[in-house]
């Protein structure tokens, strides 16, 4: 192909290339496919677009959010799940949905809610790759729109109460890593030995939650337990981002 | 619930047996219910026929209240009132019986991944078509969600729950779907569903679980549910053996027992 296809999303690290989960997706899902990816990071000049993160751009189209990226990747021949029977497609979306509705709450709070976790290592990390005054707006408002989305899907009577919604939350979260584990057992993919775009959406909702260096780590801790996810995020690491790793 | 509370609703469930004169509350089956909650009893309905529990269908305007969490449907057994699938299925396992016992740690994985799906496409994009799509509110839901109330309730609920459920849309990104794209979605979401169910009499083959009840549920109410349009139930009409599942589903659990679900 020989249009270019560039990708903004937000930077790396920890030794990750990207430390927000949907950026990392449509990473992964470039590496796995052998899509040509320039990957723009989002730095603190204006010249970068920050909203709605990661951006597809190519000759004469701008393509958002993951979910579409990959499909018009797979458009132009970037398949990675060439190789699965129609069932395995099927579980791909089932755990997809799965990950969407247990983990991801959990993983927005950990990230944007938990205030010692927000106030000490995200706002900073965020606030230092957005340009001034920007960076006193933003990242408020994605913590904003994080606990906005926590809220309307779980907060429903009866647990009006934040502290009740956390409690169930963080129990879905637990529960579908578990279930996740049990899913991917000694394998080294989750379908057979080519990674697909099942093992990008959990590599990309799972490295960050395992690497950053948080201050309140409940499911942090809960994944380290389950040595063979953390083995399957390793392995992707050092097989596919070893040469472009991001800054520490 | 916080996980006190839970353990104890537990305890208090598995010492009583089902009594004969448990009640499924939802709203009014001609005039008010939607859809989405259509959907959703049905589901549950299926789930307790596939248990062997009788249940007895009581329609109330204003069910929705009576409701712990705000959703229809729920269980009113013994001394205790149960929402939704997720927590009846809970609620029904603490009693003894269970349809998923049977499967083991992948399956079950998959089991709840596939409910997910549904809950995550199928229903969101039911609530998207009765309250995000202008042609469907104007003509049916807003008159039909109101209808037991004197006016100017009738539209002030109606006008309320349409806020709420735009809000949430907006929320998980649904917001800026066309219903083109969101046709899409429920497209996907069948094919995925009939892939996985291939020739197989039951999702997990010979026996039917609760992602049967939860499928047949959702796909029973799009296939007889009149809209303003068809192209949802010809979205479903595609796919001959989820056709064929709901049919046996009815047949075998509702027909036969001389109970019409819907």
């Amino acid at each position: 192909m020989a249009a270019p296809l560039e990708l903004s999303c937000w930077g790396g690290g920890w030794g990750l290339p990207s430390v927000h989960s949907e950026s990392l997706v449509v990473m992964a899902y470039a590496k796995f496919s052998g899509a040509p990816l320039k990957v723009n990071v989002i730095d603190n000049t204006w010249r970068g677009s920050r909203g709605d993160v990661p951006i597809l751009t190519t000759e004469d189209n701008i393509v958002s959010q993951p979910a579409k990226i990959l499909n018009f990747l797979r458009k132009q021949k970037y398949n990675a799940d060439y190789e699965l029977s129609a069932k395995q497609g099927a579980d791909t979306l089932a755990y997809i949905a799965l990950i969407e509705e247990k983990l991801l709450p959990a993983v927005l709070h950990t990230f944007w809610v938990e205030s010692d976790n927000y106030l000490t290592v995200t706002k900073p990390w965020f606030a230092s790759r957005i340009p001034f005054p920007l960076s006193l707006i933003l990242p408020g408002r994605m913590s904003k729109g994080a606990l906005n989305r926590i809220l309307l899907t779980r907060g429903e009577p009866p647990l009006y109460h934040l502290r009740e919604v956390e409690a169930q939350i963080y129990r879905d979260a637990k529960e579908c890593l578990n279930l996740l584990s049990n899913r991917l057992g000694k394998s080294q993919f989750f379908f057979g030995d080519t990674p697909s775009t099942l093992d990008a959406y959990v590599f990309g909702f799972l490295a960050p939650l395992y690497k950053v260096r948080f201050p309140k780590v409940q499911l942090q801790e809960h994944l380290k337990q389950l040595s063979n996810l953390c083995r399957f995020c390793d392995d992707i690491l050092n097989s596919y981002f070893r040469l472009s790793l991001g800054d520490g | 619930m916080s996980l006190v509370a839970e353990a104890f609703v537990s305890q208090i469930a598995a010492a009583e047996p089902w009594p004969e004169n448990a009640t499924l509350y939802q709203q009014l089956k001609g005039e008010q219910i939607l859809l989405s909650d259509n959907a959703a009893s049905l589901a549950v309905q299926a789930f307790l026929q596939m248990c062997n529990l009788p249940i007895k269908v009581v329609c109330r305007a204003n069910a929705e209240y009576m409701s712990p969490s705000g959703k229809v449907p729920f269980i009113h057994v013994g001394n205790q009132v149960v929402s939704e699938l997720g927590p009846i299925v809970q609620f029904v396992k603490a009693k003894g019986h269970s349809l998923s016992d049977g499967l083991d740690e992948v399956q079950k994985a998959e089991m709840k991944a596939y409910m997910e799906l549904v809950n995550n496409m199928l229903l969101t994009a039911e609530l998207y078509l009765q309250w995000c799509d202008e042609a469907t509110v104007g003509e049916i839901t807003h008159a039909r969600y109101g209808s037991p109330y004197p006016w100017p309730l009738n539209h002030i609920l109606a006008y309320q729950k349409q806020w709420e459920v735009k809000r949430k849309m907006k929320a998980i990104g649904w917001g800026n779907k066309t219903l083109d794209q969101v046709l899409e979605d429920v497209d996907q979401c069948c094919q995925a569903l009939s892939q996985r169910l291939g020739t197989q009499p039951y999702f997990f083959n010979k026996q039917p679980t609760e992602l049967d009840a939860l499928v047949f549920g959702h796909l029973y109410t799009i296939l007889t549910t009149q809209l303003t349009n068809d192209e949802l139930s010809e979205k479903v009409k595609n796919y001959s053996n989820l056709l064929a599942f709901c049919r046996r589903i009815e047949q075998h659990y509702f027909e036969d027992r001389g109970k019409v679900g819907v």
